[in-house]
């Protein structure tokens, strides 16, 4: 180990309270630099995975609301427009599709009870597909009286599986299955057979959206094009455009908490550059000594450096393993807060990132170091020794 | 081996200005102890920067082996300093955090030399601290602290050990070991500069300067 290095050391665990206090603070901000950053790439890769689990390729919705169907498919929301009955046939009438499968989400008033019920249609076969994070007690519905509850509907009725269920509709439904907590707006939902829904509904072919799967995903833009073309009054939102949007919406989320930890990192910065700042000016006359025994300015601006550089950087690293320590604290928290998180690991530790911050944070501790040691670089030794 | 000539330092306090010394000439010998006294603010703090190259003469010279240091840029100056001086100061300033061993070494860190088990140890026997060298600081008396800071003195082997006021915290006890430590090092061939404000202990010095407002007396 280089003798300055050692010195540098040394001097750091002559004030170990304030030094490790110093280190933390850096720790804290890069462990969630590199959280953030981590957070960003497992949750674009999550989403990107999880959105192609849905086999589903794009959405016909009515047209004006795009932006809910990213919603209605990943996050349940009420559009309240229904597609035109004719829809679903040009839909399946269509040359290249594969298969389309009609999705229902509406509100169902139950005058008797005094409740409204949000109820989510669609066939039980491709709901795994579209819901693939949930956790069921009991089964997916096999009958067309079977329903699944989402997890606030079946607390706040305070069913189980095997229970009735009764709707505004009149009809006696069996509670198949319970959905386990999302966090998200699926628990507020009853999911039904797509059929079951129009029949409540009394409006037997409505659907909010189609689901569509083509047979050659390389020709999806002539379908979307010959779709729109054919049949009026629809948009076409393809699985791409969802991703986008829920990118972004991750992205301005990121964007936003990645300048809040740059500011906290500048605060920790400030931090080091203070306590730095300090232990120059409590050894002024121990600096004055070493320039009297041979140290250059030079000498002394590299110990001071080296100091500030050891804070950084096992700041950096204490950092780093903190974040992917606490790795499931963090995703706990993302959940509670985004509307729409893919199931899965959302943090996904990468090397390169990792160094990436180090290098960052210590590029960082090197700027909070240069005023300090340009100082103690300054110190006249004369003046200095006399006390 | 050190020559002065004519050596003027001048300060400036606010408005007014402080003629610390005004005409200093004084040459020091290898192998000589040279004791300097005076009252205080006489100057001798200031003179004894100004032998070591640490401070610059507002005017004249200062000859070392030969070679007038006047114009030397600030690098030859720290060259010097590695090379050929070493200081010791009233209140040691050996650094807490490290043993007496890397405080003793510590000028080596600076002039990029190796520092050798042997050397330190050696240096640590002349100054009576082998027994201590894994010790902090903190641990050691005054006297030993004050040898540890010789030692680290001496450990760039100079041509010459600047003192100030080195037994000014030691009871005379310790100030006898400092004393004859230096005196030691002076008969072999080192030349010392001892500031001192303990008379008798200057008696003792082979040879003796008072400075008195600014001006060396014999
Ligand atoms: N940086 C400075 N600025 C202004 N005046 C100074 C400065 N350094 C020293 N002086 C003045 O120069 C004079 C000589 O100071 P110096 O420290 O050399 O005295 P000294 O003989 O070592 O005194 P003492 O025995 O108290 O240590 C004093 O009057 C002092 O006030
Ligand atoms: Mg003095």
């Amino acid at each position: 180990m280089s003798g300055y290095l050692k010195l540098a050391g040394k001097n750091l665990l002559r004030h170990r309270t304030r030094s490790v206090l110093t280190m933390l603070g850096i720790a804290a901000s890069v462990g969630v630099l590199f959280s953030v950053l981590s957070f960003n790439k497992g949750f674009t890769e999550g989403l990107a995975v999880e959105l192609e689990r849905t086999g589903l390729h794009f959405m016909v919705v009515p047209s004006g609301c795009a932006h809910e169907v990213a919603a209605l498919v990943l996050h349940g929301a009420v559009i309240p427009k229904f597609l035109d009955t004719k829809v679903m046939e040009h839909v399946t009438a269509t040359a290249g599709i594969d298969m389309a499968t009609p999705i229902l989400v509406a509100q169902l008033p139950d005058q008797q009870r005094g409740k409204i019920d949000l109820i989510y249609g669609v066939d039980m076969s491709v709901l795994s597909a579209i819901k693939p994070g949930w956790e069921i007690t009991g089964k997916i519905p096999d009958q067309d009286n079977e329903i699944l509850l989402g997890y606030e509907v079946a607390q706040h009725e305070k069913l189980q599986p095997g229970d009735q269920f009764s709707t505004g509709g009149g009809a006696n439904l069996l509670v198949s299955g319970i959905v386990g907590l999302t966090g998200s707006q699926d628990d507020a939902f009853v999911y039904l057979p797509i059929k079951t829904a129009q029949k409540l509904l009394d409006h037997p072919a409505a659907a909010t959206a189609i689901g569509v799967k083509v047979t050659d995903p390389t020709r999806m833009v002539e379908i979307t094009d010959a779709l729109t073309a054919a049949v009026p009054g629809i948009q076409i939102v393809t699985m791409g455009e969802v991703m986008n949007s829920i990118s972004n919406l991750a992205a301005s989320a990121r964007a936003l908490s990645l300048a809040i930890v740059l500011i906290a990192i500048l605060i920790s910065a400030v931090g080091v550059m203070n306590s730095i700042l300090m232990a120059v000016f409590e050894r002024t006359q121990e600096i004055g000594m070493m320039r009297a025994v041979g140290a250059s300015r030079w000498d002394i601006f590299r110990i001071i450096l080296e100091e500030t550089t050891i804070l950084s950087l096992s700041g950096g690293l204490v950092g780093i393993l903190i974040s992917i320590l606490g790795s499931r604290l963090i995703e706990a928290f993302v959940r509670s807060v985004m509307p729409f998180v893919p199931s899965g690991n959302l943090i996904s530790f990468d090397p390169v990132v990792a160094a990436g911050s180090v290098l960052f944070i210590f590029i960082i501790g090197l700027c909070a170091g240069i005023y300090p040691a340009l100082k103690a670089s300054k110190i006249n030794p004369v003046e200095a020794i006399k006390g | 081996m050190i020559e002065l000539k004519q050596i003027e330092k001048n300060y400036r306090r606010g408005a007014e200005e402080v003629r610390a010394l005004r005409g200093v000439d004084l040459s020091i010998a290898a192998g000589e102890l040279l004791a300097i006294i005076g009252p205080s603010g006489a100057g001798k703090t200031t003179l004894l920067h100004i032998l070591g190259c640490l401070d610059q003469p507002s005017k004249g010279d200062v000859l070392f082996d030969g070679v007038n240091t006047s114009n030397m840029p600030e690098s030859e100056l720290v060259q010097l300093r590695r090379e050929k001086i070493g200081f010791v100061f009233q209140q040691f300033y050996l650094i807490p955090g490290l043993s007496v061993f890397d405080n003793i070494a510590l000028p080596l860190l600076f002039s990029k030399k190796q520092a050798s088990r042997s050397k330190i140890l050696a240096l640590a026997e002349m100054v009576g601290l082998e027994h201590r060298l894994d010790h902090a600081p903190a641990q050691l008396s005054g006297g030993e602290m004050q040898r540890a800071a010789i030692a680290r003195g001496l450990v760039n082997d100079p041509e010459v050990l600047l003192a100030d006021e080195p037994t000014g915290n030691l009871d005379s006890e310790n100030s006898d070991k400092i004393y004859a430590l230096l005196r030691s090092l002076s008969q072999n061939g080192l030349a010392t500069v001892m500031i001192t404000h303990n008379t008798e202990l200057a008696a003792r010095a082979q040879r003796t300067v008072q400075i008195r407002d600014g001006l060396v007396h014999p």
